[in-house]
């Protein structure tokens, strides 16, 4: 039996940064050796899997370009992920197939609402992110996705001050709702905090095992 | 009490909430629409019914049909040929695809909860690649499985395309509800008598035609905004 392939789920409201934050986190994952697959699920376009793709493998050569799949959901990328995740399954059970050789697989949800949860059956570990450009109500106002995440990522502090959102609060609340679950505070575009992402990534999900290519080799 | 479960397992299997994806899936409805080739609820009605008639009827339910009887004789080699067969149908990428992921992930999901050795032995075959697992297939296999008459399973199967397709103009914005349920009620005509003319064929007698429809379907693949797998 073909050994499950580490699964995780990201997902968050229209342009929060679901993609930037893969783009950021998988080249220190692949810095430390690990190999890794994406399945985006846009909404409406493969804009978000065609622009990771030339970044991170045809630019950066991080990744096989056919190791980045973009998914169509049909108008209902909640459903693509919880209720009836078939799609992506199939297509993951098409990666692990033909390379079980990878380390983890990142399936980014289509941008959605804060009730987003991910099926267990397709994500061991869910990230959950949010920008603070919506107000800092977020995460006070819980929802699915906030609370009970594995890992909830708040984004774009940088705006912070243009949107009179007050960052304390956001963590005072965030440490509420998700009873001391952890949180991380990032910036993308400047990659402040996203080494504490892929730290997380590291030790919750691959349990700070070496990268499978580095077990082989020592063999 | 009544152990006679085979209606329930067709509703549970025909419910939206039963887990195969058809919900990504507008079979070429997104590429006419988005060129502005299909607009009134009479060119849909006729696009669905063309379908059916061309080739969900002609080739999936013949397959379907036969893979069911192959079920009941226990012959996985003649099921595996019949899905061999409508893969070998099928010519767009993108529908191939479609219908194996569908077909993959309801034999799973069935293999779950029904004991029965001719579904093993076939979901073996899907899982080692040594047949496609397209879905009328594994419909025939599954409906065998669980006592569900050959018809209903072909009535199920063309039901099911029919609202995948009308969902699809509903998400796209082409209809509202209720004339999504009235374009349902119109196929029924076209369903039953789709299912009799199709459902005692035999393999050799299979085929679809429908070379345009093919072309926007090939051509749904090419574009780059998109709601819809297929």
């Amino acid at each position: 039996m073909k050994k499950r392939i580490p699964r995780i789920g990201i997902g968050g409201p229209v342009g929060c940064g679901k993609s930037m934050l893969i783009e950021r986190v998988v080249p220190i994952l692949a810095k430390n050796g690990y190999r890794i697959s994406i399945i985006s699920n846009d909404v409406i376009s493969k804009e978000d899997a065609d622009r990771m793709r030339q970044n991170l493998a045809t630019n950066q050569g991080l990744l096989p370009e056919n190791l980045v799949i973009g998914v169509a959901t049909g108008g209902c990328p909640h459903t693509a992920i919880r209720e009836d995740p078939s799609i992506n399954l199939s297509v993951i059970e098409e990666i692990e197939n033909e390379h079980s050789d990878l380390d983890l697989i990142i399936i980014e949800s289509g941008g959605d609402n804060i009730t987003t949860t991910f099926s267990p059956a397709l994500a061991d570990y869910f990230i959950y992110i949010i920008d603070v450009s919506g107000g800092d109500k977020y995460p006070r106002k819980r929802g699915l996705g906030i609370e009970t995440c594995d890992l909830l990522v708040i984004n774009k502090i940088d705006l912070a001050p243009l949107v009179d959102a007050n960052l304390d609060i956001m963590e005072r609340d965030a440490k509420t709702v998700r009873k001391n679950k952890p949180y991380v505070l990032v910036n993308c575009k400047t990659d402040e905090g996203v080494d504490i992402v892929a730290r997380h990534i590291i030790e919750d999900v691959l349990f700070e095992q070496p990268p499978k290519k580095i077990i082989a080799n020592a063999k | 009490m009544n152990t006679d479960f085979s209606d329930l397992s067709l509703m549970q299997i025909s419910d939206s909430f039963f887990p195969t994806g058809l919900y990504t899936m507008s079979n070429g409805l997104e590429t006419l629409f988005s060129e502005k080739r299909i607009a009134s609820i009479d060119e849909l009605y006729e696009l669905i019914q063309t379908n059916i008639v061309q080739q969900i009827g002609p080739a999936d339910c013949v397959a379907l049909a036969n893979a069911y009887n192959f079920t009941g004789s226990k012959d996985v080699e003649r099921i595996i040929e019949c899905d061999k067969l409508l893969f070998s149908m099928k010519l767009v990428k993108e529908l191939r695809e479609a219908t194996c992921r569908s077909g993959t992930q309801m034999i799973k999901c069935v293999s779950s909860f029904v004991n029965n050795d001719v579904l093993s032995e076939y979901y073996e075959a899907v899982k080692n690649s040594k047949t496609p697992g397209t879905h009328a297939v594994v419909i025939g296999v599954v409906s065998n499985s669980l006592g569900i008459e050959k018809q209903k399973a072909a009535l199920h199967f063309l039901y099911g395309f029919s609202v995948s397709m009308v969902g699809a103009a509903l998400r796209l914005g082409m209809i509202e509800h209720i004339q999504s349920q009235k374009i349902l009620h119109q196929l029924k005509p076209v369903i039953a008598e789709t299912c009799n003319k199709y459902i005692s064929k035999s393999l050799s007698e299979m085929w679809q035609f429908a070379p345009e429809y093919d072309v926007i379907q090939i051509a749904h693949e090419q574009t780059f905004s998109k709601m819809f797998i297929t």
